[in-house]
């Protein structure tokens, strides 16, 4: 790993409207091989940084560039996009929008039409690339017929199809559910090492990062704020959340255990080290059992929300749900998990009357879904949809707000009290003239959360609200519905990241294959491990070493957090009496 | 999954083997045809082929009706339009002095009173209705049974620019997303209390109108990164470029092309001397 492949030189860039550099003074060496990781919040300038290796930034956005990018040999500045196409492959976020072609090997295809690969070439290359992703077979498929990790597999299959020098991945699995997200690391971490692919991968999962990359380079505001190896960055837990960066729960762990205990550091950062660790600590510091985990909320009486033997068949003949029984009372945070087309958006939509059961009974309040309408469901469930863009249609905040209650005939003065009480509530009376896609990602999905408050509706759902957010993002969403529910209101929460939910959520419904695999307080449903597995959802990585805990101890230590973790081991005077 | 079948019909037939250099061929010559031809009677008949053709190639019903459907109001109102006012050119296709009167109004009525619809009137109607309708389900015809990469390519041999080929490919690509964003935006308004279906219908066109704000701005949004995928794909938009699916013409390609060019012949032919397809002609 000596050899670099890529070479910035204090690259520094605005684009063409900015009034500040997205990347200053960049110095970094890319090396043949290595897997090299990119880690920052949101707006630190990794995507930019990605692109300036293909040579898109600045060709294709213009702007001010300062400084020097070779990969290959080649300067980015001085050749072509469509001749760096030939050494850089890029892979994106969004699944759906970067493949353009109608079927799976013309989407391999594409690019080395474009570069004027001879047909034959390419009719060889294509059962390649597909094999070197696991996707034989799928040659005449529509990518539409793909699920989200296949499709991020083809896109990385088209990719390597021109043979490329190194490999770009911008966030490609942030839109992808645990089984996706496993496949495409899998996929990555299989070309590294196999085929001595170069890659570079920007990323927020810390824990998979800690595992693959062999060096991470830690962006923040622009600037490189420290390059190193995972267990040399992910240890450094005070920059990390310095930076609103999450560290692997292992190094969390360790670092807290340490530092309650005065132990030198480092700490690890991968789980199998985290338990090597676990049984060293084990044996030289005593074990405390928690004694006051605080017991699961019991909520009685009647349903706010009930379900039973609620089937559901789409028209295509898909039986997306059945025999599904659930109650939900009033004031419970409740958690929906669950593989994609494990039937939780189904069920969700059931309850707002997007959906009609097939068989089976919804009733909210006690009354019989098909007797309300879609109006007299909206006072009562509020639905957080993912993306907050699609939910904004109106020119200013109070607009937006109002939008409901008018639509709801509201009288005027009460729509006006609603509004302002609403909106104080959520700190944004002082931009409520302003239109509402003018303002920053966090305060948009304040507002469009301030519009279904406004209703004041007993339930809010929240779907998928942590997809693409980066962690201070989904904890500023997350936090707004612990607010929700200490104000009382019944919360539903359906979410791929279950590491986000323990200090939020009391309950946790299982879903897969259409029906209910488990329901149970939050505490009991992290620790069926082999529940979660059978569908391919992964505990947090403080459940697997609770669990290893109470192997190594034989008492059981149900714990969820990291700080659950931590607080068991006591390293002092006493050390090995347990 | 259904949207994204829209485009393209699900049956194997003659016009899905078919290249998509003789369908060119054929939606330019039935084009024409209906264009020049005035008389209801062999503009129905070309009208009733046509719809034909495309349920035996797979073209749902529905699209059909659907098309039908969006196209009353328009069709309502070239009758009456034709029927009442068209009176001095109907005049002149036919040669008569005076045309049959259909219906008229009592000449005792404010406004209309007197108003008179001629049969020729509805008759020309009748012929711009099956003109427009002949023009709008040919293009299913020809586009909804070819793939998209094979359409690209025989439209690059066709000499149409690849830039072009492939802007209409790329849109034919987003529209199944745009409709999933559309229904997920109106899904989103619905859930904040908007009851649609109690709505007039220039209440509903109010509604509808506050989609456009998400969609354009996430079409935008989309429309970037799109672009960022193509050059990182290498895409110029040059025609200088290897195809991986050759676009070979075959015999029954041939075949087709010489039909269409013959029928195109002969449909001239026979309006200019014996006047077939004129209007108020023999046929």
């Amino acid at each position: 790993m000596t050899e670099p492949i890529a070479i910035l030189d204090q690259v520094s860039y605005m684009y063409p409207r900015s009034v500040e550099p997205v990347l200053r003074d960049i110095s970094l060496e890319v090396y043949r091989g290595e897997f090299l990781g990119l880690i920052g919040p949101t707006g630190a300038g990794k995507s930019t940084l990605c692109l300036t290796f293909n040579g898109i930034v600045p060709q294709f956005f213009g702007g001010r560039f300062f400084g020097s990018v070779t990969v290959a040999g080649l300067d980015t500045l001085e050749h072509p996009i469509s001749h760096l196409a030939a050494h850089v492959g890029a892979v994106f976020e969004d699944p759906e929008t970067q493949l353009i072609a109608t079927s799976v090997e013309n989407e391999i295809a594409f690019a080395l039409e474009n570069l004027r690969v001879p047909r034959e070439e390419i009719a060889a290359r294509i059962p390649r690339v597909l094999q070197a992703v696991r996707l034989e077979g799928t040659e005449k498929k529509h990518p539409h017929e793909l699920s989200g990790g296949q499709k991020q597999r083809l896109a990385i299959a088209a990719a390597l199809a021109v043979q490329p020098s190194l490999l770009i991945l911008d966030e490609p699995t942030s839109q992808l559910d645990p089984v996706g997200s496993q496949e495409v690391f899998a996929t990555v971490h299989e070309l590294n090492k196999e085929l001595g692919m170069t890659i570079i991968m920007a990323s927020h999962a810390a824990e998979e990062m800690a595992e693959y990359a062999d060096r991470l380079v830690l962006l923040s505001h622009g600037v490189i704020e420290a390059i190193g190896t995972p267990d040399q960055l992910y240890a450094e837990i005070e920059k990390l959340e310095h930076h609103g960066l999450r560290p692997p729960q292992v190094a969390r762990t360790f670092y807290l255990i340490h530092q309650a205990n005065r132990l030198p550091h480092p700490a690890p950062v991968r789980l199998k080290e985290g338990i090597a660790g676990l049984h060293s600590l084990a044996q030289s510091c005593r074990i405390i059992p928690p004694d006051h985990l605080p017991p699961p909320n019991v909520h009685e009486g009647t349903p706010l929300l009930s379900v039973k033997n609620l089937k559901h068949v789409y028209s295509d003949g898909t039986e997306a749900l059945h025999g599904v029984s659930l109650d939900i009372h009033e004031g419970e945070y409740v958690l929906i998990i669950g593989q994609n087309g494990a039937g939780k958006s189904t069920l969700v939509k059931h309850f707002l009357k997007l959906l009609e059961p097939t068989e089976g009974i919804v009733t909210v309040g006690g009354i019989d879904t098909r007797q309300l309408t879609m109006s007299d469901l909206a006072r009562r469930i509020g639905y957080v949809a993912q993306n907050p863009d699609n939910q904004i249609f109106n020119a200013s905040v109070v607009e937006e707000v109002s939008f409901a209650l008018r639509n709801l005939g509201y009288p005027k003065a009460e729509v006006e009290a609603r509004v302002r009480e609403t909106l104080t509530a959520m700190g944004l009376w002082e931009q409520r003239d302003q239109h509402p896609l003018s303002l920053p990602k966090g305060d948009r999905a304040r507002v469009v959360i301030a519009a279904i408050l406004a209703m004041k509706p007993e339930i809010i759902i929240f779907d998928e609200p942590t997809t693409g957010q980066d962690f201070q993002g989904a904890r500023y969403i997350l936090d707004i519905s612990r607010e929700l529910h200490r104000m009382g209101k019944t919360v539903i929460v359906i979410t791929h990241h279950l590491y986000l939910m323990p200090e939020y959520a009391e309950r946790v419904i299982v879903m897969g294959k259409g029906t209910i695999l488990l329901d149970a307080p939050i505490r009991m449903a992290y620790h069926q491990v082999e529940l979660l597995r059978s569908t391919f959802l992964s505990p947090p990585q403080a459940v697997s070493l609770a669990q290893e805990l109470t192997r190594w101890d034989g008492r059981d230590f149900p714990l969820l957090t990291p700080e659950e973790v931590a607080a068991c081991f006591s390293c002092s005077q006493d050390r090995g009496d347990r | 999954m259904s949207m994204m079948r829209f485009q393209t019909v699900e049956r194997d037939s003659f016009f899905t083997r078919m290249d998509f250099r003789p369908k060119l061929v054929m939606m330019t010559v039935i084009s024409i045809i209906a264009f020049v031809w005035e008389s209801p009677a062999a503009g129905g008949l070309l009208t009733l082929v046509v719809v034909v053709a495309s349920l035996l190639a797979g073209v749902k019903t529905g699209y059909i009706r659907m098309v039908i459907t969006i196209m009353i109001p328009f069709y309502l109102l070239l009758l009456l339009t034709h029927g009442f006012f068209n009176v001095d050119q109907v005049k002149a296709l036919t040669g008569k002095t005076e045309l049959t009167t259909l219906f008229m109004f009592p000449t005792t009525w404010p406004v209309i009173g007197g108003g008179r619809m001629s049969v020729e009137g509805v008759l020309y109607g009748l012929n711009v209705i099956f003109k427009t309708l002949t023009l709008v389900l040919v293009i299913p015809l020809g586009i909804f049974t070819t793939e998209v990469d094979k359409f690209i390519v025989g439209m690059v041999r066709a000499r149409v620019p690849y830039k072009l080929a492939f802007i209409f490919s790329a849109t034919l690509r987003f529209v199944p997303l745009l409709f999933s964003e559309i229904q997920g935006i109106i899904e989103a308004q619905r859930l904040r209390g908007l009851a649609v279906e109690k709505m007039g219908p220039l209440k509903r066109v109010q509604v509808y109108s506050k989609v456009a704000v998400p969609l354009i701005l996430g079409a935008m949004v989309k429309s970037q990164m799109l672009e960022v995928v193509l050059q990182s794909k290498a895409f110029t938009g040059s025609p200088d470029r290897t195809y991986l699916h050759e676009s070979v013409l075959g015999p029954l390609d041939y075949l087709m092309i010489a039909f269409f060019v013959l029928l195109l012949i002969a449909a001239v032919v026979a309006y200019l001397t014996v006047g077939f397809g004129k209007f108020g002609g023999p046929f």
